[in-house]
Formats: C-alpha cells, sequence, structure tokens
C-alpha cells in the first residue's frame, strides 16, 4: 500500500527530471573534456589516501569531494579512500562534520590531517521529522552524542543521561535492577505526568530503557516549543528524540566488540548499634518513659561478651557482577548501508538468593536500500528483558532484616530459619533464599519502515509506517515457609501471572522540500499521521495451590482479582496534520514556524482537536559587519528566542464517559459470594492541557574557539491543567475524573560551558552544565487553593503560590532545657513534656501550638541540578571524571532510620542516632529517648515536624575512566582497526549531608504526586560499581 | 510541471488526509455499562444493591473502635485510624481519621441515594421486590446517618443524590432533625422489610423488619431521653415474635461468635463475610503471638479485665468478692475467658490441641517465651490478647469469613433492661427476663449473681453488664459518651496487667496517658478539609 502511495507522485516527475540531469551531465562532461584537452594530460587518474585526526587516528566517513563536482566518496573505517578522477590537476575537498573542511591538490598517495573543528555550530542536529544544521537551529535542543554514554557502565540509557544535559533532570531513587528512572526536562509542569516524550529513530512510544546504550548515536533534547510545537499535543513535557547508528555508504565491514565487566558493591549507610550498647539505650528509652529497664547490667555484660549476630542488612546483600557486551557489524556500499548489532546486559541483583537480576538482550538491523531516487529504510529491533526477583517487597525485607537488633541470628547452627520478638513473622533471608520469586519475560518487537523518494533535488516525500509490539509477562509464585520458634511465609501458596500485550502502530506522511536561492535559505515540510494504540491485559491469580509445583490441589482457590482481557483493554488513537517553514537568510537571521493539528480519542468530540503552533527566530550578531572586529577577536554568537503553545494529553481513555461496572465479591448472603457494582463519574468536557512557552537563549564560541557556551531562560504556563477537582467535600460522596482546572507557572534557566584545550600531548575538555527551573501553582480546582494530605507524621500540601506539591509540618525551637521552660514554652494542646522534648516555633504566638503553626517546609523535587566532566587525553591514554548532583532539594523521611525503636516496630537505635539528648547533652542533634505511646515520644516524633526534614543536596563522582587505546601501528599489526581498554567505576563516592540514606531517595515519582507514601527511605542500596572494560574494532 | 507540482500536493495532502481520520477515534470501554443502559438489567440493580451492603460498615472500625475506650489499647494507631492519637486528646482537626470517617459514610449514602434515585428506571423488577430493596437500602442509609450523628452530632442530612455546587453549599442539619428522619425511615423500612423467617434460607444475611426495629432502639436509647419508646420497641421485638421473626439468646456464650455458628438465633443484623472470597483480617494482629498472630496492635486494657464480676456477682473491689489480686482471674464471669487470653489461659488451636499462654514475663517454660509480656517488641502492651471473635477455620493469615455482628438479640434485652431502669422502672419480673438470661447463658451458677439484686446501684449493674457482655464489639465507646462518662474513664493513665513496678500504679502497667476533655471531645471536629470547601459548614464548639 505505501510504495503504491510513493510510487504515483514519482512516476509523474521521472522523465523531466532524468532528462535535466542528463543535460547537466553532459555539460560537465565536455567542459572536463575540454579541460583535459588543454593539458593534454592522460584521460583519468585513481586519488588515493588516508585521513587522520589530530591525534593520527584515521577518521571515518569523511566526504572527499571533487571540487565543483559531483564525484565523490567518504573514507573507510581506516580513514582510506580511493576516487576515480577525470584530470590529475584536480582540487579535493575533505569534509567531515565535527572537522574543518580542507582543500588540498589530488594525489596517489595522500595523507591528509584533518584538525577538529571545535564548532558545535557547524554539527547537525536531529530535529523533529529531520534534521537541522546547528547553525540554523533557532529553539532550545540539546544534543548529546554517543561519546558521552560509551564507557559507563550503565543498565540503560537513562543511567547514561544522567546529569549530561543541563534541565534534563533524572532521578534514580530505586537502584534495584529493572527499576526504571524519573526523567523530565526542565522540571514540572504540570500536576499529572510529566514525563517527556520519547521518539526512537521517528517513532514515538518506544521504551528508552529496552535501548542497548552501545547502539545509541545521538540524542537530541528537545526543551522549548520552537523544537518541540511539531509534536504538539505531547510535547508540553519537552522531547527526547533518540537515533540509533546507522552503516555508513561505501564503508567496509567492520566489527567491533564493547564490553564491560565489574562487580556491584551495596552500600550500607544505616548500621545498627552493637547489641550491647542497644540494650542500654532501650533502657534508657524506658525508664524517661516511666517504665522498668528490660536489661540488668549482667544481660548487657553477657550480651556484650556473646557479640553480635548476624540479623543485618548486609547478610542478605553481596556483591554482585554486572556485564554488558555488544557487538556490532556496519559497513554499506554504493547504494546500502547497514548495521547488525547484538548487545547482552546481565545486571545481578545484589539481593542474595537463587540468581536474581535482569538480563537483556538487544538485536537490531538497522539497513537502507537505495533504487534510482527511491530510498528504503528499515529499522528492526528485538529486545528480550528477563527478570527475576524476590517475591516479597524489597522495602519490607529491607527493614525486616536492618530494624532488628543485632542480637539476633537468621539462622540457628542447624541452618533452620529462625524469627525474633522484632520481626515478629518474617526472616527476610529465608523469604530470598526460599521464599519464592517473580519472573519476568518482556519482548519488544520495533519496526519502521521509511520509503523516501526524492522527487527533485529539493523535494522529498517520506512514508514511515511504524510499530512496536510489545508483550510482556510476569510469573509470581509464593512458597510457604515455617520459621522457628514461630511464624510463617506465604501460608497462601500464591500463584500467579499476569500478561499483558500491547501494539502501537504509526503512520506518517511528510513532504521536505529544502532549497536555497543565493543568500535566502528555505525548508518546508508538511505531514500527517495516525498512531493508534491497543493494549490488553490478563491476570491469572490462584491461592493454596500445590506446595510443590503451584499446580490447583484441593482447596485451591481462584483469586477474585483475576482478570480477563476484557476488562484490561485500553485503545486509544491520535491524529495528527503537522508543519514546519524555516526561512534563513545568509546563515544570519533565522526564522522558524511549526504547528501540530492534534485529535485524540482520550477526549470527546467537541474537545478533541487541538492546534500547536510555535514561532522561533535566531540572529547570529557576530555575522554583522560591524562586528568583525568583535568576531576576530572574541568568536561567534547567536540570540535566539521562540515562542509557542504545547499540549499534554497524557491522560487515560475514557474519562469523558460516566460509567457503571460490575465487580466480584463485593458481598455475601447465607455465605454465598455475591457481586456489586459501582460507578465512575465522568467529565464530559474534558479537554487538552495547553502550555504556553517561551524562551529566550543564547549560544556564543569563545576564546577562538576554545569556549562553548549557551544559555537558555524560559517560562512556562500551563493551563487547563488536569487534575482531580478537590474544590468539593467529601460529603459529595464520590471521587471525580480529572478536570481541566489548575494552571502552573514553570519558569528556569540552563546553561553548558565547554572549554577545551587541544595541545599535541595533553588534550582536556571540560563541561559544565548546570539549571535550576522553579514551579509555582497559580489555580488550583474550581477556586480552591489547596489540598493538605496528612502522610504519617508529617503534610503534602498543594497550594496557591507554592511549588506542586510541598511538605508541610512544624519547626523545631531547640529542646525544653528545664522544667521551667515546659512550664513556659507553647506546646500542643494536652501535651506532657519534659525536659529533653522538642520544642516546636509557635508561629502565630498565641501559646499554643496547633495546625496554625505548620510551616512550609521544602520542596522534594531537585533544584540546581549539575554536571561536570572532565577528559584529558595524553597518547594512548584517556581519562575522563564526570561528577553529577543536585544543589538542592529536601526530603522528609521517617520511621525507624529517625525515630529511635520506630513506634514499637524497630527495635535498634543506629549509629547516627546516638546523639540524643541528656542533661549532660543538652545540644543534641536528637531529641530525649522515649518509648512509643509515651508524651514524649508523642511530642517528638508523633507532632511532625522539620525533624524528619533533611537537606538531600549532593554532588556524586557518578562515572571515571581510564583508558588506553592502541597506537594505530600497534594495532594494524594486529589486525586491528582500534582496540581501547579501560577501567570504570560508577557511583564511587558521593558528597552530601545526608549520613543514612542516599540522596536521591525519594517517594516521589515524576509528578509529585500527593499519592505518593511518606517515605520511609526503605530502599535497595546504592551500588558502587568496579569493572573494566573492552573496546575493539575490526 | 506546475500543474504536475500541484497535483502532487492536492494528492498528498488527500492522503494526508485519509491518514488522519481512517482511524475510529470514539473509543469506548469494553467492560462498563453507561449511565443510560445500566439501571435496564436487573441484575445491575441487584449488584447495586450489593454495593450499598458492601458499604455499610466495615472490620476496622468494627474492631479498632474499641481502642477509643476504656476497653483496649492500640499502639500502632496508624494503621488502625488513630484511635491512640484520640484517646491521647492531642490531635488537630486534620486527623486523617475524621476526614476519613466522614468520607466513609457518605460514600455509602451516595450509593445508596443513587440506588432510590434510579432504581425505578428498572423494568424487569417486579413492584415488591424493588419496594423491599428499597427498604434495605434506605436502611444502610440510616444506618450511616446515625453512626454520622454519634460522631459529629449535626451533619448535612443529604435524602437524594446531590450535585457538586450542593456540596459546597449544604450546611449541617440540626442532630434532633437527622435522628428524625432515621427514626422515621426505620419506621417505614421495618414495615416493609421481610422476618427473618419469611426470608428464605438464601437471604440469610439480609437485612430484616426485626433489624430495623432494633436498631430504632438502639437510636432511641442513645438519646437518652426516649426510654419510653426503647421500651415499647423491645417488647415489641420480645413478644412479638410472630410478626418481628423469632429470636432468642444462644446457650452458650462463646458460640455467638463461632464460625459453625453463623447464623444463630441472637443475630439480628451482622456483616457478611465468606471463606475465602470475602474475609476480613485484623485478627492477625490480636492473637496470642504462639497462635500464629503477626503482631499485637490492640490489646485488652486492665480496666476491662477489672469490669468482670465474680462468679457471686460482686464486683472486684466489693467486700465479699472473693477476689485475690495474685489470682486474679480464678471465680470470674465466664465471659471473661470468653472475651480475654489472660496469663495462664488454654488457647485451643485451630486442629484441636490446646496450648496454655504465658504472658506473665519469666513464667514460659519455652525459652523463646513468645507471648510474654515485653516492655519493646510484638507482643502485647498490655499482658492481654483477644479471644472472641477468633475462628480456627480462617485460612493462613488469620483471614476470616466470620460474619461480624452489629446488632444481637442480647442488646436488646439489655436496652430493655436500661429503658426501664431509667424509667424507674426495673423490677424483679424486668431483671428476670433480660440480666439474669444473660448470666445464666454466660454460665454463672450462683444464686447471688443471678438473682434481682435488692441493694447496690442498679444503673451501674446494668452498664457493667452491657460492658462485659458487648466487650470487644464496637459498643462500649458509644456507652461512654451517651453516658457522659468519658472524663472520668478516658482521662489518666490505661493500665495492663500486674508486670510493672511495683511502686508504680501498685505494679499495674502504665500504657498510655490519655486525656479527654469533656468541653469538646464528646463531638469530633467536622474535617478541616470539609470546612474549608464549604463556607456553610460549621464547627463543633471549642475545635
Amino acid at each position: 500500500m505505501l510504495m503504491f502511495l510513493l510510487k504515483l507522485p514519482a512516476s509523474g516527475r521521472q522523465r523531466p527530471a532524468t532528462s535535466l540531469l542528463a543535460k547537466c551531465k553532459r555539460i560537465v562532461l565536455f567542459i572536463a573534456c575540454l579541460q583535459c584537452l588543454s593539458v593534454l594530460a592522460y584521460s583519468q587518474i585513481t586519488a588515493q589516501g588516508k585521513v587522520v585526526n589530530e591525534s593520527n587516528s584515521p577518521v571515518a566517513g569523511v566526504t572527499v569531494a571533487l571540487k565543483n563536482s559531483t564525484t565523490a566518496t567518504t573514507t573507510d573505517e581506516a580513514g582510506n579512500f580511493t576516487l576515480r578522477l577525470p584530470s590529475a590537476n584536480a582540487v579535493l575537498v575533505f569534509s567531515s562534520i565535527g572537522y574543518t573542511t580542507r582543500e588540498l591538490p589530488a594525489g596517489t598517495n595522500m595523507s591528509v590531517q584533518l584538525q577538529p573543528l571545535n564548532n558545535t555550530l557547524g554539527e547537525v542536529v536531529v530535529v523533529g521529522y529531520g534534521t537541522q544544521r546547528r547553525v540554523s537551529v533557532s529553539g532550545a535542543v540539546d544534543k548529546i552524542s554517543a561519546e558521552t554514554i560509551e564507557g559507563k557502565p550503565v543498565a540503560n540509557v537513562s543511567q547514561a543521561l544522567q546529569g549530561t544535559s543541563p534541565n534534563l533532570i533524572i532521578q534514580q531513587r530505586n537502584f534495584e535492577p529493572g527499576q526504571g528512572l524519573n526523567i523530565n526536562i526542565r522540571g514540572l509542569g504540570t500536576l499529572g505526568n510529566n514525563d517527556p516524550l520519547v521518539v526512537i529513530d521517528g517513532i514515538v512510544g518506544g521504551d528508552i530503557n529496552l535501548l542497548n546504550p552501545t547502539d545509541i548515536e545521538s540524542v537530541s533534547v528537545l526543551k522549548d516549543a520552537g523544537t518541540a510545537a511539531i509534536y504538539g499535543s505531547r510535547a508540553a513535557n519537552g522531547v527526547l528524540l533518540i537515533t540509533t547508528k546507522k552503516g555508513r555508504k561505501n564503508q567496509k565491514p567492520t566489527l567491533s566488540y564493547e564490553g564491560i565487566y565489574g562487580i556491584t558493591h551495596p552500600e550500607i549507610m544505616a548500621q545498627p548499634v552493637h547489641a550491647w550498647e542497644n540494650a542500654y539505650y532501650k533502657n534508657e528509652s524506658l525508664v524517661n518513659s516511666g517504665r522498668q529497664p528490660v536489661y540488668s547490667a549482667s544481660n548487657i555484660q553477657q550480651i556484650a561478651a556473646q557479640g553480635d549476630g548476624d540479623w543485618r542488612l548486609s547478610s542478605i546483600l553481596k556483591n554482585a557482577a554486572q556485564q554488558n557486551h555488544s557487538i556490532s557489524i556496519r559497513g554499506g556500499g554504493e547504494t546500502n548501508t547497514y548495521l547488525m548489532s547484538f548487545g547482552y546486559l546481565n545486571q545481578e541483583n545484589n539481593f542474595i538468593g537463587p540468581n536474581y537480576g535482569w538480563k537483556r538482550y538487544n538485536l537490531r538491523l538497522n539497513q537502507s536500500t537505495e533504487v534510482g531516487k527511491f530510498r528504503l529504510t528499515t529499522i528492526l529491533s528485538y529486545v528480550k528483558s528477563d527478570g527475576k526477583d524476590h517475591s516479597s517487597s524489597t522495602g519490607t525485607l529491607t527493614v525486616d532484616a536492618s530494624r532488628v537488633p543485632l542480637l539476633y541470628n537468621f539462622q540457628d547452627s542447624l541452618g533452620r530459619y529462625l524469627t525474633n520478638a522484632v520481626s515478629s513473622e518474617f526472616n527476610p533471608k529465608a523469604i530470598l533464599e526460599n521464599g519464592g520469586y517473580r519472573r519476568y519475560n518482556n519482548d519488544e518487537v520495533f519496526g519502521s519502515f521509511t520509503g523516501e523518494l526524492s522527487v527533485t533535488r529539493d523535494l522529498k516525500i517520506r512514508g514511515v509506517f511504524g510499530g512496536t509490539v510489545r508483550s510482556n509477562q510476569t510469573f509470581g509464585r509464593r512458597m510457604q515457609l515455617s520459621f522457628l520458634p514461630g511464624g510463617s511465609y506465604g501460608q497462601d501458596r500464591e500463584v500467579y501471572d499476569d500478561n499483558y500485550k500491547s501494539l502501537l502502530t504509526n503512520t506518517q506522511l511528510i513532504a521536505e522540500y529544502k532549497k536555497r536561492f543565493g543568500f535566502h535559505d528555505v525548508t518546508l515540510l508538511a505531514g500527517g499521521s495516525n498512531e493508534s494504540f491497543k493494549s490488553e491485559g490478563n491476570s491469572i491469580r490462584k491461592t493454596l495451590t500445590d506446595p510443590t509445583f503451584g499446580i490447583p490441589t484441593t482447596g485451591t482457590v481462584v483469586d477474585p482479582n483475576s482478570a480477563n482481557s476484557n476488562q484490561r483493554t485500553s485503545e486509544s488513537s491520535l491524529s495528527s496534520l503537522f508543519g514546519r517553514a524555516g526561512y534563513s537568510y545568509n546563515d544570519k537571521y533565522i526564522g522558524e514556524f511549526s504547528f501540530r493539528y492534534d485529535g485524540s480519542s482520550n477526549f470527546p468530540k467537541e474537545g478533541r482537536w487541538g492546534f500547536f503552533p510555535s514561532v522561533s527566530a535566531a540572529w547570529r550578531l557576530t555575522e554583522e559587519g560591524f562586528l568583525n572586529n568583535f568576531r576576530t577577536h572574541v568568536g561567534d554568537m547567536k540570540l535566539r528566542a521562540s515562542y509557542g503553545m504545547l499540549g499534554n494529553q497524557n491522560v487515560s481513555p475514557y474519562q469523558y464517559q460516566t460509567s457503571y461496572f460490575n465487580y466480584a465479591n463485593a458481598y455475601g448472603f447465607n455465605n454465598n459470594i455475591v457481586g456489586g457494582a459501582g460507578f465512575t463519574l465522568g467529565n464530559p468536557e474534558i479537554t487538552w492541557e495547553k502550555a504556553t512557552t517561551a524562551n529566550i537563549g543564547l549560544d556564543a564560541e569563545l576564546l577562538r574557539k576554545k569556549l562553548f557556551v549557551s544559555f537558555d531562560v524560559f517560562d512556562k504556563t500551563t493551563s487547563d491543567i488536569l487534575v482531580a477537582r478537590d474544590d468539593v467535600p467529601a460529603l459529595f460522596g464520590a471521587g471525580f475524573p480529572n478536570y481541566n482546572a489548575a494552571k502552573v507557572r514553570n519558569r528556569g534557566w540552563e546553561t553548558s560551558i565547554t572549554y577545551r584545550i587541544p595541545g599535541k600531548t595533553f588534550r582536556h575538555s571540560f563541561n559544565f552544565n548546570i539549571a535550576d527551573n522553579k514551579n509555582e501553582l497559580l489555580n488550583y480546582t474550581f477556586g480552591a487553593q489547596e489540598q493538605v494530605l496528612r502522610k504519617e507524621e508529617f503534610e503534602f500540601v498543594r497550594r496557591v503560590g507554592l511549588p506542586i506539591t510541598v511538605y508541610q509540618g512544624f519547626r523545631r525551637d531547640g529542646y525544653f532545657q528545664t522544667l521551667d521552660d515546659t512550664k513556659t514554652y507553647a506546646k500542643p494542646a494536652n501535651a506532657t513534656v519534659v525536659p529533653g522534648d522538642i520544642r516546636f516555633k509557635d508561629k502565630n504566638g498565641d501559646g499554643v501550638i496547633d495546625d496554625q503553626d505548620k510551616y512550609i517546609l521544602g520542596n522534594p523535587f531537585p533544584r540546581y541540578t549539575f554536571g561536570f566532566t572532565y577528559n584529558i587525553n595524553f597518547k594512548g591514554f584517556d581519562a575522563q571524571v564526570f561528577i553529577q548532583g543536585v544543589g538542592r532539594r529536601e526530603l522528609m523521611i521517617r520511621g525507624e532510620l529517625v525515630e529511635p525503636f520506630h513506634v514499637g516496630y524497630s527495635g535498634t537505635m543506629y549509629t547516627h542516632q546516638t546523639d540524643y539528648w541528656t542533661p549532660t547533652n543538652p545540644n543534641a542533634k536528637w531529641p530525649r529517648l522515649a518509648e512509643a505511646g509515651s508524651p514524649s515520644n508523642q511530642n517528638n516524633y508523633r507532632t511532625g515536624s522539620d525533624i524528619y526534614l533533611f537537606d538531600a543536596a549532593y554532588a556524586r563522582l557518578k562515572n571515571v575512566q581510564i583508558g588506553y587505546s592502541l597506537p594505530v601501528s600497534v594495532a594494524e599489526r594486529a589486525h586491528l582497526k582500534g582496540a581501547r581498554i579501560y577501567l570504570t567505576g560508577q557511583n564511587l563516592a558521593t558528597l552530601t549531608k545526608l549520613d543514612f540514606i542516599d540522596p536521591e531517595n525519594s517517594e516521589f515519582g515524576n509528578n509529585t504526586s500527593m499519592g505518593a507514601s511518606a517515605n520511609s527511605g526503605r530502599a535497595y542500596p546504592l551500588p558502587v560499581f568496579y569493572g573494566v572494560g573492552l573496546n575493539v574494532t575490526f | 510541471m506546475v500543474r504536475i507540482v500541484f497535483r502532487s500536493v492536492v494528492f498528498f495532502w488527500l492522503l494526508v488526509g485519509v491518514l488522519a481520520s481512517c482511524k475510529k477515534m470514539d473509543l469506548t470501554p469494553t467492560d462498563r455499562f453507561t449511565e443510560l443502559n445500566f439501571w435496564e438489567s436487573g441484575e445491575n440493580v441487584n449488584n447495586a444493591l450489593n454495593n450499598v451492603y458492601n458499604r455499610m460498615y466495615n472490620s476496622q472500625l468494627f474492631f479498632y473502635n474499641e481502642a477509643l475506650s476504656d476497653n483496649a489499647y492500640t499502639r500502632l494507631g496508624i494503621s488502625s485510624g488513630f484511635p491512640d492519637v484520640i484517646t491521647s486528646g492531642s490531635f488537630t482537626t486534620t486527623l486523617a481519621r475524621f476526614i476519613d470517617e466522614w468520607n466513609y459514610y457518605y460514600t455509602g449514602i451516595k450509593a445508596a441515594n443513587i440506588f432510590l434515585d434510579n432504581v425505578d428506571k428498572n423494568k424487569t423488577l417486579d413492584a415488591p421486590t424493588k419496594e423491599r430493596m428499597k427498604a434495605e437500602v434506605r436502611f444502610v442509609r440510616a444506618f450511616h446517618y446515625f453512626k454520622l450523628t454519634n460522631w459529629w452530632g449535626d451533619v448535612p442530612l443529604l435524602k437524594t443524590d446531590i450535585s457538586p455546587d450542593d456540596a459546597k453549599t449544604i450546611g449541617r442539619t440540626p442532630k434532633a432533625e437527622v435522628v428524625k428522619f432515621i427514626t422515621d425511615e426505620l419506621d417505614a423500612v421495618a414495615a416493609i422489610l421481610p422476618t427473618n423467617v419469611q426470608y428464605s434460607a438464601n437471604d440469610r444475611g439480609r437485612i430484616t423488619k426485626a433489624a430495623a426495629k432494633a436498631l430504632k432502639a438502639r437510636v432511641l436509647l442513645y438519646q437518652g431521653n426516649r426510654m419510653a419508646e426503647v421500651v415499647a420497641i423491645c417488647e415489641d421485638l420480645m413478644n412479638n415474635q410472630s410478626a418481628n421473626g423469632s429470636y432468642s439468646l444462644v446457650p452458650k456464650y462463646e458460640d455467638v461468635f463461632s464460625p459453625t455458628n453463623e447464623y444463630n438465633s441472637e443475630v439480628i443484623l451482622d456483616l457478611q463475610y465468606v471463606p475465602n472470597l470475602r474475609t476480613w483480617g485484623e485478627y492477625i494482629d490480636f492473637a496470642p503471638l504462639s497462635a500464629g498472630a503477626r503482631s499485637n496492635n490492640m490489646a485488652p486494657t486492665q480496666e476491662l479485665v477489672n469490669s468482670y464480676v465474680m462468679l457471686n456477682g460482686k464486683r472486684i473491689n466489693e467486700t465479699g468478692s472473693g477476689y485475690d489480686e495474685n489470682n486474679p482471674y480464678a471465680g470470674r464471669d465466664p465471659r471473661l475467658a470468653a472475651t480475654v487470653v489472660y496469663n495462664g489461659a488454654t488457647w485451643r488451636n485451630a486442629n484441636g490441641t490446646t496450648q496454655t499462654i504465658y504472658i506473665k514475663p519469666g513464667s514460659d517454660p519455652d525459652a523463646s517465651a513468645k507471648n510474654e509480656y515485653k516492655a519493646s517488641g510484638q507482643g502485647t502492651a498490655t499482658g492481654y490478647y483477644w479471644r472472641k471473635y477468633y475462628d480456627p477455620t480462617a485460612t493462613a493469615g488469620f483471614n476470616s469469613g466470620l460474619n461480624l455482628i452489629l446488632i444481637r438479640y442480647a442488646e436488646v434485652l439489655l436496652m430493655y433492661a436500661e429503658a426501664k431502669n431509667a424509667l424507674g422502672q426495673m423490677t424483679q419480673e424486668v431483671w428476670n427476663k433480660t440480666i439474669r438470661p444473660l448470666r445464666v447463658r454466660a454460665g454463672f451458677t450462683d444464686p447471688a449473681a443471678l438473682s434481682f439484686p435488692s441493694t447496690g446501684d442498679l444503673t451501674a449493674i446494668i452498664r457493667n453488664e452491657r460492658r462485659t457482655e458487648f466487650a470487644m464489639e464496637g459498643l462500649r465507646i458509644d456507652d461512654i459518651r451517651r453516658w457522659k462518662i468519658a472524663e472520668q474513664v478516658l482521662n489518666g493513665w490505661t493500665h495492663g496487667a500486674k508486670f510493672g513496678d511495683p511502686s508504680v500504679d501498685n505494679g499495674y502497667l502504665r500504657v498510655q496517658l490519655r486525656n479527654f476533655d469533656p468541653s469538646r471531645h464528646y463531638l469530633w471536629p467536622v474535617p478541616a478539609a470539609e470546612l474549608g470547601k464549604n463556607g456553610n459548614l460549621s464547627q463543633n464548639p471549642n475545635y
């Protein structure tokens, strides 16, 4: 079908174009012949040689062209080229992205050295539905190249991107293999989903974490309306355009291997105190609460003598191996290119137990073929990810292993699993080793077929058909375990299968016209597309199954939460028209307009279609004659500005319809179960969120192209934000679907500074990027100004005038130090306090601590995110240091890591808690010890205050690499094109004020949802990676 | 050339248009009804009714309300609706419990109102069936209003489904008017609902005529000044069983709550659970740890234990009671052992074997001493565990399908006794119809306990009988509040067993310091979030 469509206009144009070209060729030939005759030389020669870079390494893909002609070739992986020329007296032009272009007389054994351009304006940037020269970019787009990703021992692309681009904010709040990261561009603009749109090789809807990092050629981060509006209704959160590597024309087959192998070590930060110390603290806590101590002096001596047990977090963790291997073959002929790659990742889990971890297999085939004016590009990728983890929850296992006093052991001398009074009935070690598992078996097939017809030299028509099939399965089993002296796990002997299958298809038809008339450069692009998505899922759950095989037996119950596909079907469709018109005058004045017109099935007819336009302009002021002097002595400068509207349609389908649904097991009569029926209110007026975005930027190349600076400021106001209305009292009796009600303003800036010091022996480069953004809720719902949700001890607040979600609670004001203090200072109503208890600030000075005295305590979203990269090359050696961090973030953590003997659940104190108040330690970090239920505990820990608030700013030595590349001569002798071996380390050190938990830890996903639970910090530990990598090219 | 370009452009946009519009955009869910077609089906109407039942009440409220009273203590109130914070007296109007429970009842009221507003759209069910279904729904709605008005006094009274705008402007209806609505509704539905005899066996668990009458009696009893009406309803239920359905005491107290005895003759209204399919699981935090409990999250207080009289009918502190503080559980009201697990009690395991529960520190011959009281750890905080509602047939994790009784016939008897006494009409005859049969059934044999007390405070005796008969059934906190005794019984230290320092409170464990301010705590605060959204809602005094 597609082929047919594309052929039609082609056949109409074939003839005139050919005849014109033929005419031109004849003229060229004629002139060439005249030249030949005039010098009486032989008719043809062959130019041949090798192109190397400033460090004499071969440069592949350099275009070698006969000046003023169409005769051209490209260099192969070894930098070699051969070009047949009509005349020996020819001039060859050597050009390659990133290098200064050179013109040299043709020869037979040329050695051409290219100097790096150090001119980012010269590069090509992938933008929506096309590419642009950096020089003519007028919006805010950041390009991350493959080198940024190489050598980092990462399990997925998101990890590799962290810290690489300003305001590409990536937060890894969970380090467990298989877990995703929070990705966000320029902060939070909406109350719902803030995930950027991910476009992989032109197709929307791919999973960034399923890509093999070494397959990536570049990542473009579209940040403003100028660049993103062409993605219209889904671009409000920014766009990540990922382009995978391709083969090159006229390139000999090149085989590459890239691999990293290493060990991850789990870093446990909170350490319980010794058992005997803990007994002492417990006694103090009891006595402080008016109770009797439980340990006598001889008890404590005995505990000290017998030493600590092994019941602790480190006993259920181990060092784990992590490895990635990739093999690729790439090349191309006159009319085709190809790349085949295979990737393998094996990331073991740091938990003990039978082979927990993630494996991923990537297979990719990118190829293109030209037949005359028609080019077919095919991309096929298959990813299998294969994971296994334990059958419990990581938070539960972590906490059960870490809040038990060091009095206990996991197993007795016979290896039998034990329980104790603190852990109650669970033994995390037994659960990890024998308690069952969850196995994930996920497949993704991605394919896209692009047919491109060059109707004329300037006009191309492109048809794209792409799709993603995803098939995910989770099989889980809980085994029944019994412990000594009592307690058990998995008594329900649950077995389940969850299946999910989805198909996303994307059809595009695009026409693109590019033409230069003298100083006028014009580009036009128009297109239409449809994306349709359908997912189906089912879930089979059974309990009380056969203990050996998990199959049904006497007493087996089919869980009422089992679901068939008709209960788990979701469908949506998006149809769009889009276009872009660009104009550039002599690369000095640049203007662009782009738009998208989107219709989504997620909205009712009336609000279905939305128009999202943008304009942008750039001025390269140093191209002006009057700034010639400045340009010569200081450098190039470009000013950019853009303005436009973007949309957000990340809503669940069907919300505009009120519906009734039946459900199972609502009630029973006479011990027979009956079903029930509930309803979901709809919002018939639901429509898009709209983000109006303005951006102003400056790009500068200074100090003879050694220093590159880019700076952007933006101001984005998102209105009609979909939010469950919160203006209606609960007495209405039902929840609401989302309404277009809220409004958020998000402002910020970002800058990136790169400084390169080229040199003969030493070459250094520095890159530093830093960004900030600050959002403010301008409207909430239907006049409601705030929502306050109590989360255990403290509160999450959404309030007009503040960032989207903030923490709220009391502020501490030292301690009651004397009995007099306890009488004079304000305290909560009915509270009984004693010296050593926390005093709270009486904000309104009314003499009592109540809800009116609560403060906004902080913003959990990262600010001043930064990245710093330093590279040094010395002969064959190279080193890279990469630091990434967050300049400001507030984090609230509750639970045993803060409160000693947390509400009776926790049995131990940690080393970071021992600086508590006593009469002789009046300025302690923590209040006096007291038992749960005591008035002191009620005052100090149940009254949510900034005792739970921590500064989560950090700077992390994220990656260090030290490498050595074989000199070309040595490599060639070994029949290699290149080889590099390196040591690499990840998460090596972290500078932070938090001493008991990783500072990236957060209860919030990418939207600071009020639905999050208060953070108890029970997280998988930070893995520190040490390893070795090898890259070899044959 | 121009023509070709023009043709191509037109063709291109045509193609784009076709491509963009070929996909269907009006998509509907595959598993749901619309407002229009839902009520057409009788099955759906039945399901909507079941949904109303589903939202009537729940096991967490049923059990953990005990910890709001002087009968129990919970230390992990976060997971059980914050009863510990409420009893500490230092709570604010933003406490999650208030908005959660308010929301719970109004969600149930909405489900009921939507049912009542729409059920007549159905044309397949016959009129009497629809009337009965409506009566069931109206009962549940009255039940919600009764709960609401108990906690908050004046509350918004919604008789039909309301719009969001209504919800933002509606004010509180005076309590008297809400109570009138409840009693009128209960009168109306009592006239429609079948009796427990009239319902077929498959309908056991549905709301009956007697349930409507008994609930009305309880509503009136709580008002304190309508005792004559209470007397009339109770007499009707006791004497006119041919019209109201047949009810009697189960011969053995423990059997009332046993899974083998569901739907027994004493049950007037119970929450329905079905083994494996619809279960409650609170018991995993109530039982002795050696019986398979996870931890102890609610434990009986010493004050509750003390309230059980001796077998001779005397309070433990009365002269001649024979109470021995060093052997405190001997010679006590047998309902104590049926309700509370104390040190040395015998526990019958699910498999029929028995074990002795050692709670006193240092008493357990087994080194692990799982049940022993410890100042820290997962065991009991008071030195007691619960026994009532233990379901030996529950599946692993104490997931039980045992019905939870909301109203039972014993309460009709005790309401009758209390109302008669309040009217000054407590006589031997009344005693012999009420407390005597309850004590006989409990296992008392001593005539001193069974016969009408010629001396003593009859009010105190009847109130104490109510406390011990219904401990762990959620009634105590209501009684404390309507008798206005909270400032006496919910202030100061709550205690556990005598395992503590003898110099402090005579060795009885101090478990929680409680605080009750009679100037405000008799009514809960209207949730702060509600006041912010509806300017016409007023707050209760002194919040």
